[in-house]
């Protein structure tokens, strides 16, 4: 059967503890879990010798230990995984164009045009699998499919180091007794839902009739039925076809849960200037403020507001969060904050006429350029002296390159 | 890894293709020839770029950094063997 498309799902086995693993021999066959430098952390991932013991990202310190009384915790070192995820995007390239960035250790790759200049997609996957570990020491799982769907679900089937192949003709055999919540796309809850109906496999799924689907899923209803029948049609995307950023933002999960109102601006204006030279930097301004909250019990809520004019400087976008704020009756501690704007448009500077307007500009402009030659909040609010500023979590949203580069400590 | 930030003295292979090689550091008085460089990695602070070595003596682990801005050696830190 002849393959309309030829996709490849990478996914970097266990990043972040391989990453760590190279870069200190002595951690290597050991199980560690790589942590965040800050108080509330959990584990962002583990080594597979950790997963044997059955620790997991997501755990605590304390959960984990408990399974593993000689686990070996590392605080990782976002720059370096940026650095290395974008070094391996780059090898990625050199293969096709058509490289997808979906997170910072996944990407999908389109090489149905590029057989010609490498003969097969094994072969490709063979070339990219041995400049990764030859560059940097790591291994990486490969799905080759005729779609993303299926190329992700391929390179969860064998790992750490597989490449699986499902070829047109065997994705009705693959998908019969696949459950369905290893599609990605089917979280917890839309399994539970879909199990109501007795719909455990991705055979069922696809078997099942589309119009009880659609009536009680709607739109997602139809696209669930061609999931479990193995369809896909969505392309691959590179980073500079992708849509528009629609917002910059930024949030974090707080050392302790506050209630003291004084605390809670200063968070707020990390963010916002965090939020500010971001936008400053990559030149859009934002039409609508939106503030996240987090409640120690975990409940969360948004509350935006649109201005008149667009903006980007970072105390305009403080005030702005500050007002939202005022409009909310807080009734817990909070855990996280966030800000971000949105409704975007992409923004020149021009100085405005009026004295202390200009001023205003003036001094952001001077900010930015300290900044941009010594690093973020080399020069920043009196308030924020002496706090630990700037991005501590890669985001899943993380690109190499462009709006979403957030760059983290 | 205890982390350190000193200033040091080293000595390294500037090889083509931009690549740079720590060969000797100096710390505490003691030189300390480097038997594995494991790990590389580079990141911005600002307007610097700045190079990152993890490099072993055979006994201990230690980061080296280079700031291509200022052409400072800095051991960021050691992890104790």
């Amino acid at each position: 059967m002849d393959w309309p498309r030829i996709i490849l799902h990478i996914d970097m086995n266990a990043f972040f503890a391989s990453v760590e693993q190279q870069s200190n021999p002595e951690l290597r066959g050991k199980p560690i879990a790589v942590i965040g430098a800050a108080k509330r952390t959990v584990i962002t991932t583990c080594s597979y010798e950790a997963r044997a013991f059955g620790v997991k990202t997501g755990m605590n310190s304390w959960e984990a230990r408990q399974k593993c009384p000689h686990l070996i915790f590392v605080v990782g070192n976002n720059r370096k995984y940026t650095y290395t995820s974008t070094q391996i995007i780059n090898i990625m390239r050199e293969y096709t164009p058509l490289v997808q960035v979906f997170s910072i250790d996944e990407a999908f790759l389109d090489v149905t045009g590029c057989l010609s200049l490498f003969g097969s997609a094994e072969r490709i996957c063979h070339l990219i699998k041995g400049r990764i570990k030859e560059q940097m020491g790591l291994t990486c799982s490969i799905g080759i499919a005729p779609n993303k769907l299926l190329a992700k679900l391929a390179s969860d089937m064998q790992k750490p180091d597989g490449l699986t192949i499902i070829a047109p003709q065997d994705v009705a055999k693959v998908l019969e007794r696949v459950p369905i919540g290893d599609l990605c796309g089917i979280g917890k809850k839309m399994q539970q839902h879909l199990s109501r109906f007795g719909i455990k496999t991705c055979g069922d799924l696809g078997r099942f009739p589309v119009d009880i689907l659609k009536r009680n899923f709607g739109v997602t209803g139809e696209q669930l039925h061609y999931m479990g029948q193995g369809i896909d049609n969505s392309p691959v995307i590179p980073d500079e076809e992708a849509e528009e950023v629609k917002s910059v933002g930024h949030s974090t999960t707080l050392e302790k849960d506050i209630t003291e109102r004084r605390e809670i601006l200063m968070y707020l204006l990390q963010l916002s200037e965090m939020v500010g030279r971001r936008a400053r930097k990559y030149k859009v301004a934002g039409k609508t403020v939106t503030l996240t909250v987090r409640y120690q019990d975990f409940t969360t809520f948004s509350k935006q507001e649109s201005r008149e004019s667009f903006i980007n400087n970072s105390e305009e976008i403080y005030q702005a969060a500050v007002k939202i704020l005022d409009s909310i009756e807080l009734t817990q501690a909070i855990r996280l904050l966030g800000v971000k704007i949105s409704n975007l448009r992409s923004h020149t500077e021009q100085l405005p006429l009026f004295p202390a307007e200009r001023k205003k500009a003036l001094l952001a402009n001077a900010m930015d350029d300290v900044n941009n030659k010594f690093g973020d909040f080399s020069v920043t609010f009196g308030s924020l002296l002496g706090r630990d500023s700037g991005s501590k979590v890669i985001s899943p949203a993380w690109r190499p390159e462009g709006l979403r580069n957030v760059d983290v400590d | 890894m205890q982390r350190l930030a000193e200033s040091i003295k080293v000595a390294a292979v500037f090889a083509p293709g931009c690549q740079i090689k720590p060969v000797w550091f100096e710390w505490r008085r003691q030189k300390h020839a480097i038997t594995e460089m494991s790990y590389f990695w580079k990141d911005c602070c600002g307007d610097a770029t700045r190079l990152h070595f993890a490099v072993s003596d055979g006994n201990n682990l230690f980061e080296l950094m280079f700031n291509a801005s200022d052409q400072n050696w800095t051991l960021e830190g050691v992890e104790e063997r």
